[in-house]
């Protein structure tokens, strides 16, 4: 009696076919993009989103093409922070149009088709059962994103995920080993602690980990123009990967974010100067040979 | 999944996918060599674990006459027709087949919202109608 793998296809609907079909209409339309790279953390609240925003506004201000999806579906905050809320998706003739910022970045978030006041949901035939079919349903809406969207030629694509050191993990395996990882964490134990944990699984897979970047290193004060303490934590994150840079906390920049006004240039200040910084010290990472 | 007729030891083929029955698909198989007929009847988990995959289930010829990315929008009659318009909902705007058909490369999740956005856009223009123009003016409008 013949088995499963002496039996070519599935009687019909080709389901693995359709998948690696899916693959390869990503790939292709990526083809362009130079560089992949992912910003997580495992640690929800340590300013991935502010982070991957302002580090694009630092390439594009020097003259790199850079787009964002922002893979945080359920709570998308680029598009407030980019000014994209309700920017319109239109249709070209073979692919979607992107968003863009005042400053050239294109930028994909569900926030600029969900409203803030509503939560993602999708149709299902299991009500009360989404912990077994969510995650694979989401999967499937950004290789959907991926494959309908016109990235074209791109310096960097940056995706913006969500929290979750096995989510994390979950976006190196679907966005495959081209995509690199960049990490940011603060300088609080907990913190640190719950990277470290995505250090140690991204370890084991093929993508390459390009070090991380310490958030709210200090608390950047503009009355006396100097970066104070703001958390009490040894210097040494006992991280095991390159440290890209530390980026104090700026309310000023924190309050451009809620108010949707991108940075045309980064501000002459020790945050402006730091972020700039880590933008040129991820560009050095990404144009080094791997090891 | 695959299916053996085990009699004829020939892998089964897809012959048709029922209309979906509270969360349950009757998928039919047959034989090629005797013809035989069986039909899988999902549950509405195993159901909801293939549509969240996001791939059309049926023979070759129904995936490719979809004009949706949904999996079984196709089995579902009128699924695809517009609704009828409410008091109080703002005038139909019309769509020309070729910006339909430019709306189709949005993904299916998104589709909806795109289409309301685009519509109100082309309202705010003073037009009746989504043509390929509209489409073109919104890109532009947008930066895009």
């Amino acid at each position: 009696m013949k088995r499963y793998h002496d039996i070519v296809g599935d009687g019909g609907s080709r389901i693995l076919e359709q998948v690696a079909e899916q693959r390869t209409r990503i790939a292709d339309g990526l083809a362009a993009v130079r560089h992949l790279v992912a910003v997580g953390s495992g640690k929800g609240g340590v300013g991935k989103s502010t982070l991957t925003l302002h580090l694009a506004g630092a390439l594009c201000a020097r003259g790199l093409r850079i787009a964002i999806l922002d893979a945080d579906f359920n709570g998308p905050s680029q598009a407030r922070m980019a000014g994209v809320q309700g920017a319109l998706l239109v249709p070209g003739s073979h692919k979607v149009s992107l968003p863009r910022t005042r400053n050239g970045i294109a930028v994909f978030s569900m926030g600029s088709v969900i409203p803030e006041s509503e939560a993602l949901e999708f149709e299902s035939t299991a009500r009360g059962e989404s912990h077994t079919w969510r995650a694979t349903r989401e999967f499937a809406l950004l290789g959907e994103i991926l494959e309908s969207f016109e990235w074209g030629a791109l310096d960097l694509l940056m995706f913006d995920l969500p929290p979750g050191a096995e989510r994390t993990v979950q976006y190196a395996d679907f966005l495959g080993p081209r995509t690199s990882f960049l990490l940011v964490t603060i300088p609080s134990e907990v913190a640190r602690g719950v990277v470290a944990r995505s250090v140690a699984a991204l370890s084991k897979e093929p993508n390459r980990l390009l070090g991380y970047v310490e958030n709210m290193s200090g608390y950047y004060c503009r009355d006396c123009n100097t970066v104070k303490p703001l958390f009490v934590s040894p210097d040494d994150s006992g991280l095991e990967i390159p440290c890209l840079g530390t980026v104090p906390f700026d309310p000023e920049l924190a309050r451009h974010c809620d108010m949707g006004i991108p940075l045309a240039q980064l501000p002459a200040t020790p945050v402006g100067r730091a972020l700039d910084h880590v933008a040129l010290q991820l560009l050095d990472a990404l144009d080094r040979e791997p090891d | 999944m695959k299916f053996l007729c085990v009699p004829c030891d020939s892998p089964m083929k897809i012959q048709s996918v029922g209309p979906p029955e509270r969360g349950s698909l009757s998928i039919v198989y047959s034989c090629p060599e005797c013809g035989y007929e069986m039909a899988m009847l999902t549950n509405a988990y195993e159901t909801q674990v293939v549509q969240s995959l996001g791939v059309r289930i049926g023979p070759e010829g129904d995936q490719k006459a979809s004009g949706s990315g949904c999996p079984f929008t196709a089995m579902i009659p009128g699924a695809d027709e517009a609704r009828p318009v409410t008091a109080g909902e703002p005038i139909p705007v019309r769509w020309t087949a070729a910006a339909e058909a430019r709306l189709a490369n949005i993904p299916e999740f998104v589709r909806p919202m795109a289409r309301t956005g685009i519509e109100r856009f082309a309202r705010e223009k003073g037009a009746v109608e989504v043509d390929e123009k509209i489409l073109d003016a919104a890109r532009d409008f947008f930066g895009m």
